[in-house]
């Protein structure tokens, strides 16, 4: 895993990281370290999700009934709370995926018009 | 579903540790991993703080905030003390006076009452409206009548009130008033003794041995709480008994005693008037409901029992007056006289309080409009209406709590008297003490005037144009100045309803109290010298022409007479007044018998009273037993009854079983001028007296002083005493003293509504004048143009002065309606609401204008004096 200087890394957009979140518990339950690992791994370490965001974020979809948490034993052979989607995240995340969907599909239009009279 | 703190700490922990041994794996030595991991994560605290917060309810979020906003309210109140000070204390005195209040409602109406199973006891009483009785009690016939058709009462209890002379128990003799009860009376009462026992079964009858129990407060307070009590004998007049028991305290109803006592302590209860005359009526009686018995079915069928024993015997129950049996619990019984004036204090209570919160708004508003610019640059900083609101109401809950701090502070001596007050109408207002609700009250009445109050500012809209709020300097918008206009006048108008009650209460008593008596008020003394210590007979009267002979030879002493009745004290004491017949008087078909008041007085008693004799002769000691029987009539019998008034010897003669079935026929020898002993508000005095030597005893002791009169009490009081030392001589007054003693209540009342009425007034002088001197400071531009263009200064003056007689003229008009409405609903309620008259309206408005007039003048002077150069250059 290449490591990326500070300045390439890229802020999140407000109200992704709940997407990303859902997204990532898609492959199965996994605690917050490995989430956030995760997120970061996939995005070739161009995002990186800040703890003190990750694990409210966590809680506040728990809260909502987005996720489920259970205490299991890690890898290091700690205490950690794992999460896994409920049927009602999985419902939001594909909301969320819609929505993003046809947000990039906007913006994109926006930054970059086709030429004119295509159509 | 919230996670414990705990957790949220091993989740870190856990992060962390895996994070750890990730880097470990890579390489990293120990002690750089930990340190690397904890960079990466950052601040800990604030993280598990932020992960905590996730989890907390919205509340904790607002009560935070409204946290900030209270300190805030409280710096920017310190800021405008003088505001705060007169806001707090106009509500202090509103919620004080409601709290108290309040309490003594809960303490007399609404606590239950010590005995057991008290919801399940009723009180049963006849009574006969036809004839002005509300409560006739009951005879001994009657009540096993009753008794003996009831299934729906499981027991009952029979109580009637006897005066014994007591002697005994190591103290000085004294009159005792004694409840004289069956057996089952505790039993149905549900109250236990402190100590012995009290009476039961086996003490019922006239074979029982003589028992009485001691009453809590004439152990306590006659007795010192004398433990060795129980099995002393004392003795009752003529009979003795033994002491058996102490009772618990309870509320002493129907009267104050010192002791009870069974049946044969008394002779009169055993003897056959008692037992058999159905007219007879002195007891009063109580049941207790049996299992699954309620008030409303027992009602139904004692009234259908009555209405049967009152057919049965149509010659004890006239039918003029109209008889009926009203049956209620025992607690509203008891609190019952004292149930309109408290609802009526209650009511002026919240009257004031509604004065206090509409002039705190009025002061409020004023300051609002003065911080009209600092909202307006809140509002435009970002804080939306619920955040203006919430400074708002912050606000006015530092204020309100405050006063209902100092409310609850005040309630405290205000219980104490209006408790006293109110112990004048129900022995249970003695026990009120002041307790936790005073201090719910407060706090509720306090949220209630904090929220009001908070809506009471307009916060500046976002449509208004933002330039106008944030200007410097005060304007007043008209919706403002209306409304600042219409708390005055509500304040004005509940004032006016207060002022005009307690005016017509003041020219009530004002009226009861010069109304002449037709007695010599002021010289003559009367005394209680009971007869019931020597018993009952003719060497009574002996005794009696012994005292009098002795005492009208005293030093100050100008006349001496008998009588059995103290006017006013004694009131009631004899009934609705005794049937009786006349020669040549014969009433209409239909018609019963006319009535009269039966007094039985000594030769000199018209002298020494002062009521002058109209005709024919006073008694002389030669009417006695043996001679010609004779009678004197009052005024009025002579006038209603005989042909020109002349009744001087004829004849007249009681036609009441009470004496017996023959006609004794006794010849009028005189007419006295009218006088009413009974009540307070002279009414007719249609009165007959019989002089002491051919009745027996007499009882009440009337002595005329040439100086002050009550300097003859000791002489009197010893020159009895060594007659006969263990003759009772009691209750020495001016009859003056009787009656305004017997006023008291009245003046209670006309005092503490007056008392209201005067906080209200002070309140609503302070709102206009506020109001007034809100508006003329804002207005000083407006007066310095109005100078400036020649208008003279005595104009402005007079511009404001008629702008607070308005306010008042408004408010005086809506009360008078508004009063008038409630005076309407309030008739549905209750049964004796009176309307003030010409007199008392046309004073509390003259009162209420004139310090309108006040209020207004030192604003309207101070709008006459306005700079024109300065006026024109503030802004």
């Amino acid at each position: 895993m290449a490591k990326q200087p500070d300045d390439q890394r890229l802020e999140l957009l407000q109200g992704t990281l709940d997407m990303l979140i859902l997204r990532t518990l898609q492959w199965g339950p996994h605690h917050g370290h490995g989430i956030g690992q995760a997120i970061r791994a996939r995005s070739d370490a161009l995002l990186k999700v800040e703890t003190g965001s990750l694990y409210p974020a966590l809680h506040r979809l728990v809260k909502r009934g987005w996720l489920k948490a259970e205490w299991g034993v890690s890898e290091a052979h700690q205490r950690a709370r794992y999460y896994r989607l409920t049927p009602a995240g999985k419902a939001q995340l594909l909301r969320e995926q819609d929505r993003w969907s046809q947000l990039v599909d906007a913006i994109g239009r926006v930054m970059n018009p086709e030429p004119a009279g295509k159509e | 579903m919230r996670p414990h703190d705990d957790d949220l700490d091993d989740e870190i922990r856990g992060h962390l540790a895996i994070s750890i041994k990730e880097r470990i794996e890579r390489g990293e030595d120990p002690a750089s991993a930990r340190l690397a991991a904890l960079k990466e994560f950052g601040n800990l605290t604030l993280t598990r703080d932020s992960m905590r917060r996730v989890w907390r309810y919205g509340w904790l979020d607002a009560a935070e905030a409204l946290g900030r906003d209270l300190r805030f309210a409280l710096r920017a109140l310190l800021r405008v003390r003088g505001l705060a000070a007169t806001v707090v204390v106009t509500l202090a005195l509103g919620i004080g006076a409601n709290a108290a209040i309040f309490s003594v409602v809960r303490g007399v109406l609404l606590r239950p009452l010590v005995n057991r199973d008290e919801d399940r006891l009723i009180y049963i009483r006849q009574s006969a409206p036809g004839i002005g009785a509300e409560n006739m009690k009951f005879s001994m016939p009657e009540i096993g009548d009753i008794e003996s058709r009831a299934t729906t009462v499981a027991a009952f209890g029979d109580f009637s009130t006897v005066d014994f002379a007591l002697t005994g128990l190591g103290i000085e003799p004294r009159m005792v008033k004694a409840g004289v009860v069956n057996g089952s009376f505790f039993d149905v009462m549900g109250l236990r003794p402190v100590l012995g026992r009290l009476l039961n079964a086996k003490d019922d009858g006239k074979d029982a041995e003589g028992a009485a129990v001691l009453t809590y407060r004439f152990w306590t307070t006659a007795l010192n709480s004398d433990p060795t009590v129980v099995g002393k004998t004392i003795r009752l007049g003529v009979r003795s008994a033994t002491v058996v028991g102490v009772l618990e305290p309870s509320v002493p109803y129907p009267t104050d005693t010192e002791i009870i006592a069974n049946v044969v302590t008394s002779p009169h209860h055993l003897g056959a008037t008692m037992v058999t005359s159905r007219t007879h009526r002195m007891t009063d009686l109580f049941g207790r409901l049996a299992p699954g018995a309620t008030v409303e079915a027992a009602r139904a069928e004692l009234t259908a029992a009555y209405a049967g024993v009152v057919r049965a015997h149509p010659e004890a129950y006239s039918p003029r007056a109209n008889v009926e049996l009203k049956i209620s619990r025992l607690r509203d019984q008891i609190a019952a006289p004292a149930r309109t004036i408290l609802l009526v204090l209650l009511a002026a209570a919240s009257v004031v309080f509604v004065i206090a919160c509409s002039n705190v708004a009025n002061l409020i508003l004023a300051r609002s409009v003065r911080r009209e610019g600092e909202l307006a640059v809140r509002a435009a900083l970002g804080a939306g209406p619920g955040a203006l609101r919430r400074t708002l109401l912050a606000e006015s809950l530092v204020l309100c709590t405050a006063g209902a701090v100092l409310g609850v502070v005040l309630a405290r001596p205000l219980v104490a008297v209006v408790a006293q007050f109110a112990a004048r109408f129900s022995v249970r207002a003695l026990e009120v003490t002041v307790d936790t609700s005073v201090l719910w009250v407060g706090a509720a009445l306090a949220i209630v005037a904090a929220v009001l109050l908070a809506y009471v500012p307009r916060l500046p809209s976002p449509q208004a144009p933002a330039g106008l709020g944030l200007a410097s300097g005060v304007r007043i918008t008209p919706g403002t100045n209306r409304r600042l206009r219409i708390f005055a006048t509500t304040q004005i108008a509940f004032s006016f309803v207060l002022l005009a009650g307690a005016a017509m209460l003041l020219t009530t008593l004002v009226a009861m109290q010069t109304a002449k008596t037709g007695f010599d008020m002021r010289r003559v003394v009367a005394f209680d010298v009971p007869s019931a210590a020597t018993g009952v007979g003719i060497g009574d009267v002996d005794f009696y022409q012994e005292a009098t002979r002795r005492i009208g030879g005293l030093p100050g002493v100008e006349g001496v007479a008998l009588s059995m009745f103290v006017p006013w004290r004694d009131a009631g004491s004899f009934g609705p007044g005794i049937q009786f017949a006349v020669d040549g008087y014969r009433p209409a078909d239909g018609e019963e018998n006319p009535r009269a008041r039966f007094r039985v007085v000594s030769p000199r008693f018209f002298a020494v009273v002062g009521v002058p004799l109209v005709a024919g002769r006073d008694f002389t000691d030669e009417d006695r037993r043996g001679s010609e029987l004779v009678a004197i009539v009052s005024q009025s019998v002579a006038q209603r009854l005989f042909p020109n008034g002349e009744a001087l010897n004829r004849h007249m003669w009681w036609t009441d079983p009470y004496f017996g079935g023959k006609p004794v026929p006794r010849r009028i020898v005189g007419v006295v001028a009218d006088v009413d002993d009974e009540s307070i508000v002279r009414g007719p005095s249609m009165a007959i007296y019989q002089p002491v030597r051919q009745i027996g005893v007499a009882g009440r002791l009337f002595v005329r002083a040439s100086g002050d009169p009550y300097a003859v009490v000791p002489a009197v009081r010893r020159t009895i005493h060594d007659i006969s030392a263990d003759q009772p001589v009691e209750r020495a007054a001016t009859l003056e003293d009787i009656r305004a003693d017997v006023l008291s209540p009245d003046r209670l009342n006309a005092f503490v509504v007056a008392g209201f009425a005067g906080i209200a007034l002070l309140i609503a002088v302070v709102g206009v004048a506020g109001v007034l001197a809100f508006s003329v400071s804002a207005r000083t531009r407006e007066f310095g143009v109005r100078l400036a263009i020649g208008s003279a200064p005595r104009h402005l003056l007079a511009r404001v002065l008629s702008e607070g007689v308005v306010i008042a003229a408004i408010g005086v008009a809506a009360g008078a309606v508004g009063g008038f409405a409630l005076a309407g609903a309030a008739s549905k309620v209750f049964e004796h609401v009176q309307l003030p008259g010409a007199l008392p309206m046309a004073s509390a408005a003259a009162v209420l204008i004139a310090a309108a007039v006040g209020a207004s003048l030192i604003p309207a002077a101070r709008a006459s004096r306005v700079d024109v150069m300065q006026a024109l250059r503030s802004e």
